[in-house]
């Protein structure tokens, strides 16, 4: 009888014990919810891959343009000049298509501007940039057109967006084809150096971008980071 | 038959004994560790970082383009010159009106607010007015505020350009009044540069020196 007595302290000491086994869960759990958000990424961001050059260049209306107006708003460059024709790309096509699709985008009080850089300063003169806007049908309060001296540009689309621009002995352009996609704080998020991107993958991550912009207040803000932190970008 | 219960007995005090000793000194380590930790956090011994840091962080940090501009007496200096020291480059020019002496005595607080840890770091002025700051009105300028900073300027328009567009910095001449000449818009950031050489942060105007010092503390020990 003691002895069966001694037997039931020994499992009720094991009870004790068990009590604290739990204890494991919590490790496993942190372990098991950042596993999930770096693999379901409930929340996508696009990577902050580097500082926008700062500039100061002239928009079509002859007014100065800086890479100060455009913090706070998220912002599409692309690089070109009137004169580009077959088989020089012309990049501006593809932004009057996006222009037109913006609408998909709720963007809110998050303005989306479309900055068009002409490395052509000579000939795209402020009143040939007008023309140039009025022709693709540009709307004004979202898209600048802007140039400025040469050696600003070289610093600018060269030094800065990583796009080599030049001249060849005949006077004509050579001109590397991209597009580049700023947040409102003036980084680098998404760079597409292909002629013809997808318009549908620039406007989700614009999208990305608006969100990332309305969303990361307060407590959602460390959410964000972590999926900053997880890398969880868009495949 | 009371023998094999005796035993049995001693053998589960024993277990009990032994397990409570094991519970205690894992107790004990804990509280220990978390003491220590308190006190090490407590003397700085341990520098935690700030939950957020006042400026805008590069997420991925690159390497600061390198850059040779010139000093008082015209001699020229580099930002590699100062590897092993946390850099602060902030652009602006003497002619200033507003701006950059704000900046300027923040700067000089954030010095004050780091007592000896503020010999590691160097407060750079860069000036986007060559024209009129010349190396010694600039250094002039510069030390007015602390006697470490150091003011640079280019002999020419391309030498500040490259180093203020990579760093997301413009600046643009307009019209001022007869009295204070031309002005010049500029980015109002001050960039800071790791001692490694790499970007590490970016303030917009308005950050305290106070708040750049709670910064600086964490990345002068990164």
């Amino acid at each position: 009888m003691t002895a069966v007595f001694a037997a039931g302290k020994r499992q009720e000491a094991k009870k004790t014990g068990a009590k604290w086994h739990w204890l494991w869960v919590i490790p496993v759990i942190s372990l098991l919810a950042v596993a999930a958000f770096s693999i379901f990424r409930p929340i996508q961001v696009l990577p902050r891959i580097t500082l926008a050059p700062g500039y100061s260049l002239t928009d079509q209306n002859g007014e100065a343009l800086t890479s100060e107006d455009m913090r706070g708003k998220i912002t599409l460059y692309t690089f070109t000049y009137t004169n580009c024709t077959e088989p020089c790309v012309q990049t501006t096509g593809l932004l009057q298509e996006v222009q037109a699709r913006l609408n998909e985008i709720d963007n809110g009080d998050v303005p989306i501007q479309f900055v068009t850089i002409s490395v052509d300063p000579e000939h795209d003169t402020t009143a040939v940039l007008t023309e140039f806007a009025n022709q693709l049908g540009a709307d004004p309060n979202i898209w600048h057109f802007v140039t400025g001296d040469v050696t600003r540009l070289k610093w600018v689309i060269g030094g800065g967006f990583g796009l080599y621009f030049g001249q060849r002995d005949d006077g004509s352009i050579i001109l590397d084809s991209g597009y580049t996609l700023v947040d409102g704080a003036g980084i680098i998020r998404a760079d597409y150096r292909l002629y013809n991107p997808d318009v549908d993958i620039i406007l989700r991550d614009l999208r990305l971008l608006v969100e990332e912009s309305q969303n990361s207040e307060g407590a959602a803000r460390y959410a964000y980071e972590a999926a900053h932190l997880f890398l969880c970008y868009p495949r | 038959m009371t023998e094999l219960v005796d035993t049995a007995k001693v053998q589960d005090d024993q277990l009990r004994s032994k397990r409570a000793k094991r519970i205690w000194t894992a107790v004990g380590l804990i509280i220990i560790i978390i003491l220590g930790g308190i006190a090490l956090i407590a003397t700085g011994t341990w520098q935690i970082g700030p939950p957020e840091f006042h400026g805008m962080v590069i997420q991925a940090p690159q390497p600061a383009n390198n850059f040779t501009l010139y000093g008082a007496d015209d001699q020229p200096i580099s930002l590699r010159d100062f590897r092993g020291k946390t850099v602060l480059l902030y652009f602006g020019y003497t002619f200033c009106p507003d701006v950059c002496p704000a900046t300027m005595v923040e700067l000089k607080q954030m010095m004050a607010d780091l007592g000896n840890d503020a010999e590691n770091v160097q407060v750079i002025m860069i000036s986007v007015d060559p024209e009129r700051d010349t190396p010694a009105s600039l250094q002039d300028y510069v030390s007015h505020f602390h006697p470490s900073f150091i003011g640079l300027t280019g002999h020419n328009e391309d030498e500040v350009l490259a180093v203020t567009t990579p760093l997301g910095v413009f600046y643009e001449k307009h019209e001022g009044t007869a009295a204070s000449g031309y002005l010049i818009d500029h980015t109002a950031t001050v960039s800071v540069i790791d001692k490694e050489g790499y970007l590490r942060l970016v303030y917009p105007f308005g950050v305290t020196g106070s708040e750049m010092a709670a910064d600086l503390r964490y990345i002068i020990r990164d």
